[in-house]
């Protein structure tokens, strides 16, 4: 009787706890891209069309507000999705894909910014989550033909000096990830 | 054991009554209001902005900012601050938003400890601008900007003590934006 009691309590102990390890194991940048791929039926592009090219990606430098020249993701850090010439249609329910992005993602992501123009279809999302001493910010930028997803990872110094200005963030992040080296 | 749950027993109900009473008056001091249910206009909105900023992204702002002189004032300004959160829709054409829509908010502010304040404006024209502060004792701990006009609805929230002379220093940045709010020179002002 008691081994049967110990055993069921371990199950129900072991079943609370698996949605919360695999949506802790949710891989954000992922996720996301699903997303936008199932809202507006479109598909991402595996090799961004810049490294087909052969050119480099993510080497270039941005002016960050207030600070030096500096780079502002890591080394190595970023994560590039590009979907391109695609149409991005939010046929009317664009807070409804906002709501979506926002339930694909872990609760260990913040959203820190979101702004939204229906009439052009332009969309810019930025969440953020800490990794460690760093922090991973996950930018989405939906324009009218063309989107982009990047995920890099930033130190707490470059995290503060962007907070500044939320606004801009998205765009100095994005820039840098597929802005191409002079 | 048997000891043990007669002392839980014992102790239960005011247990009960403890957290319950935490709950409740922690909820009735909170100055963070609840905007969610704006989002809905988004979608008649030619341009939204949804801007989140939590303690815990405080917490890392200030602690590296300061360097700069001009940045201790601010530093100093959001060391104490819980929030800073913004929602603001444009219309492209008059009252495509019903005073029912944001009702949610306004309903939110005329209880739970909110106060509107006259004395502040905005010196932009045009602007139909209110501001409310919640206060604890004599310590602001919240403060709220409702800026409804027929093409724009603007709601600040800043949860946290703050200063209301500061204010101004926020405006631009972090997410918060340009109301151009000013408090009215009084006599004594006009006198120095």
């Amino acid at each position: 009787m008691k081994t049967k009691v110990t055993l069921t309590a371990l199950m129900i102990a072991l079943a609370c706890s698996l949605p919360f390890s695999a949506r802790a194991n949710r891989d954000g940048f992922n996720d996301v891209v699903k997303t936008i791929e199932q809202f507006y039926h479109v598909k991402h592009q595996n090799i961004p069309f810049l490294a087909r090219a052969g050119m480099k990606a993510a080497r270039t430098v941005a002016r960050v507000k207030g600070g030096e020249l500096k780079r502002l993701a890591e080394a190595g850090s970023i994560r590039v999705a590009f979907f391109e010439d695609q149409n991005f249609d939010s046929r009317g329910q664009i807070a409804s894909f906002k709501s979506s992005v926002q339930n694909s993602l872990g609760s260990d992501w913040s959203a820190l910014v979101q702004t939204l123009s229906p009439k052009d279809e332009e969309q810019t999302h930025i969440f953020i989550r800490e990794a460690g001493q760093k922090f991973h910010v996950l930018v989405i930028e939906i324009e009218r033909r063309d989107a982009t997803v990047v995920q890099a990872t930033v130190r707490p110094d470059v995290l503060a000096q962007l907070l500044k200005d939320p606004g801009e963030m998205g765009k100095s992040i994005t820039d840098e990830a597929t802005t191409t080296d002079p | 054991m048997k000891t043990l749950f007669r002392t839980f027993l014992g102790t239960a109900p005011i247990l009960l009554l403890l957290a319950f009473g935490g709950a409740v008056n922690s909820h009735a001091q909170s100055a963070k209001l609840q905007l969610d249910q704006l989002d809905a206009l988004a979608n008649r909105a030619s341009n939204t902005v949804d801007i989140k900023l939590d303690e815990h992204l405080i917490q890392i702002t200030t602690k590296w900012l300061g360097k700069d002189p001009d940045e201790k004032e601010i530093k100093d300004l959001l060391t104490k601050l819980k929030g800073i959160y913004v929602k603001s829709f444009d219309f492209d054409k008059e009252n495509e938003y019903s005073p029912a829509e944001i009702e949610s908010v306004t309903s939110q502010l005329r209880s739970g400890g909110w106060n509107k304040i006259v004395g502040i404006i905005s010196k932009k024209e045009g602007e139909n601008v209110d501001v409310y502060v919640m206060q604890l004792g004599d310590q602001i701990s919240g403060l709220a900007v409702l800026c409804v006009n027929p093409k724009e609805l603007t709601v600040v929230n800043i949860v946290g003590p703050i200063d209301l002379d500061k204010l101004s220093q926020l405006e631009g940045s972090f997410g918060v934006p340009d109301l151009e709010l000013v408090k009215p020179k009084t006599k004594k002002d006009k006198e120095n």
